[in-house]
């Protein structure tokens, strides 16, 4: 009998805590607010300045809506897209994400479009390439809120000790320099061949360059097979093979602290932020050159957006909070206080008196944010152990290129 | 789950029915939370296995579909042959220090605790922490390329090759999971009756025939627990990859849970990356027969 007591305490326990997590938010505050829960990740690099940024836009916005409650959670960059993606499956999803255009094919059936958040005004107001990046199917994946280019930067420090003071702005200028700064103990650049790293900031940029691209215009096949990636990718061997770039790095992504960058070993590089070296190099030691030319002028830069879930428990308040986030005001503070560059024309230049962020500033125009293909990481996933092989010498560019995109062929149909 | 067997079982009171409720009463949290949280996903798996399911997308049931596309994908083939020569070549490894450890610390000596502690640290000691660590020692320019140098072999980075790769992980692996099966060997050993030894001993038996024929088949239960942990655990052998090679050079050290985390986490093609899950349960449940088999066969 007191088994059957306890049993039946046990069962009403389970079912009332069953109840009780079960009684989750229903995008009502506890007074009738709306709630809108937004993810994002350091993007200002200060935790404590991020936090007050967002704190400080909350503020402002209910001030003007006070029935809608704000939350901003920071989570770290790493495993972002394991989380998301979890709690997106789970229903658990935030209403808004930070996102930026390399997650939006992957995530574009889980996003409400914004276009209809946002007015013709704040539309029009975004610079065209800027829509394009976050734009799939012709509907806005996201309302833009920062732009980033990644140009090449050069070590002036460097340059000094060999005793050069032009800087490489094509692929001809680094294979004319590279033997003098080889001779010196220097390497000319540095190439990131670890699988974990993006092609987007590694081989794509050289891609560009030479006139190609990752995709055929019409999506249905690869084209880095091409003249063009052959060229890029034997540019990239001639590099490892005569010895102007760290081998170590083919194979493995230290942190910075233990390579040659951070030793001030390399003159130039253009996969790693500028904010990442200003470390080791110093502000003042850092010259920013446009991005490389071959056929074409052209680098990798991202587009920072937000995005509204389709889940988001209430997407007006969703969308409001959004247009006022990305507003050209907010877009301006934001983006001065994190470094990046603003995805609006009203804003104007940010760092115009600044000569470095100032000069990368000048290439957003030439940069583009890659690929938006629903495979792009796919693609990625089969070519960069290709490019890896090529690069050690274990396969031709030709036979590595080919084993890619046979390998691709299946994974678009 | 293996049993790991002790000393021959004595004959029990079978419990009465309100004993075996209230017996039931007190795991049933924990088969509650068993059924919820392994069961559960496990079987939920499986299932998705055979259908497209991606993230917010419409889930639809496409049969045997993902494990056609499996049969004809070559990183599975790929990751499945660095998963099994990794296993093949972690298990006997770890097997072999866990065993020669427990030897060694088997006898009562001052210190032994000690030492059985500092081996079993590396267990407790998280992977990504130490992958980070051995990238270090097995780089161009690491302690391990300068003994190598040293000892006049070529001093390169191991994680850079894609023949040597596999051994250095295998190293890693077998210092991070040596303690576990040693601290198992270890109970099992201070279990066997002392006088079965001193029989032996009295008979004129050589130290190795005392190991050989009196210690070693005691062991064997033992032994087949720790192979079929360690095989399990080399099959989903994936943190310290991740840590350490990112799965290159050229997928030399690309695995299959690897390749079900990409197809998972980065690719969000789920069903797939179920299939590449079941036909790693598959695998691991095969294996573990055929220890079951052979090493774990009854007297």
């Amino acid at each position: 009998m007191r088994v059957r007591k306890s049993l039946s305490a046990v069962a009403v326990a389970l079912v009332a805590a069953l109840a009780a997590t079960g009684c989750g938010g229903d995008g009502s505050g506890d007074s009738g607010k709306a709630t809108v829960t937004m993810w994002t990740y350091p993007v200002i690099f200060e935790e404590a300045k991020h936090r007050a940024h967002w704190d400080e836009t909350i503020k402002a916005f209910q001030a003007a809506n006070p029935n809608i409650e704000v939350k901003v959670e920071i989570f770290p960059w790493a495993n972002r897209d394991q989380a998301l993606a979890t709690a997106i499956a789970g229903n658990k999803g935030p209403d808004a994400v930070y996102l930026i255009p390399d997650q939006l094919p992957k995530y574009a059936r889980n996003i409400e479009p914004i276009d209809k958040y946002l007015d013709d005004a704040a539309k029009s107001d975004y610079h065209e390439n800027v829509v394009q990046s976050v734009s799939i199917d012709g509907k806005m994946m996201g309302a833009p809120i920062l732009t980033s280019a990644a140009t090449p930067i050069c070590n002036k420090k460097v340059f000094a000790a060999v005793g050069e003071t032009t800087y490489p702005t094509s692929w001809n200028d680094l294979l004319t320099l590279a033997p003098k700064f080889k001779a010196k103990g220097f390497d000319m650049t540095a190439y990131a061949g670890d699988a974990k790293q993006t092609l987007n900031q590694t081989f794509y940029p050289l891609l560009w360059q030479a006139g190609g691209d990752v995709f055929s215009p019409d999506g249905k096949s690869v084209a880095f097979n091409s003249d063009a990636g052959r060229k890029a990718l034997n540019f990239a061997k001639q590099l490892v093979d005569n010895g102007y770039v760290d081998k170590t790095l083919l194979t493995a992504a230290p942190p910075i602290e233990q390579t040659r960058i951070a030793q001030n070993k390399v003159a130039c590089v253009w996969h790693v932020p500028l904010t990442e070296v200003e470390k080791f190099w110093g502000k003042e030691n850092i010259q920013v050159v446009p991005h490389f030319t071959e056929t074409k002028q052209i680098g990798y830069g991202t587009v920072g957006s937000l995005s509204m879930l389709k889940t988001a428990k209430d997407k007006e308040a969703a969308g409001k909070w959004i247009a006022f986030a990305t507003n050209a005001d907010n877009t301006k503070k934001y983006d001065v206080a994190s470094s990046f560059f603003s995805p609006r024309k009203s804003t104007g230049a940010l760092y115009a008196s600044d000569p470095v962020l100032g000069e990368q500033e000048k290439q957003v125009a030439s940069s583009t944010v890659g690929p938006l293909h629903e495979k792009a990481r796919d693609v990625q996933g089969v070519l960069a152990p290709e490019i890896q092989a090529a690069l050690l010498g274990k396969k031709s560019v030709e036979q590595a290129l080919d084993d890619a995109a046979k390998a691709a062929a299946p994974l678009l149909g | 789950m293996v049993a790991l067997p002790g000393r021959p079982a004595r004959r029990l009171r079978r419990p009465s029915a309100r004993e075996a409720g209230t017996a039931l009463l007190f795991v049933l949290p924990f088969l509650l939370l068993f059924a919820v949280f392994r069961f559960g996903p496990a079987i939920a798996g499986v299932i998705l296995g055979f259908t497209d399911y991606t993230i917010g997308g419409e889930t639809g049931w496409i049969g045997l579909e993902n494990f056609r596309r499996l049969v004809d994908d070559p990183t599975f083939w790929s990751a499945l042959r660095v998963t099994v020569i990794f296993t093949v070549l972690s298990v006997p490894l770890s097997m072999l220090a866990s065993l020669g450890m427990a030897l060694l610390t088997r006898r009562a000596f001052r210190g032994a605790k000690l030492f059985r502690s500092i081996f079993f640290l590396p267990v407790v000691t998280s992977l990504v922490l130490a992958g980070v660590i051995f990238s270090w020692v097995f780089s161009e320019g690491g302690p391990w390329s300068r003994a190598m140098g040293a000892l006049g072999l070529p001093a390169q980075s191991w994680l850079a090759d894609s023949v040597l790769v596999i051994p250095a992980l295998v190293l890693v692996s077998v210092w991070s999971r040596f303690g576990y099966g040693m601290l198992i060997l270890l109970a099992r050993l201070q279990d066997i009756p002392a006088e079965l030894e001193e029989a032996a001993l009295t008979d004129g038996a050589s130290a190795w025939q005392r190991f050989r024929y009196v210690t070693l088949p005691q062991l064997r239960p033992a032994l087949f627990f720790v192979a079929i942990i360690e095989t399990t655990v080399s099959f989903q052998v994936f943190d310290m990859i991740y840590v350490m090679t990112g799965g290159g050079p050229v997928r030399a050290s690309y695995s299959l849970v690897y390749l079900l985390y990409d197809q998972g986490f980065k690719y969000f093609d789920l069903g797939y990356a179920s299939a590449v899950g079941v036909a790693l349960f598959v695998m691991t449940i095969v294996v573990a027969l055929i220890q079951r088999l052979t090493l774990g066969r009854e007297e």
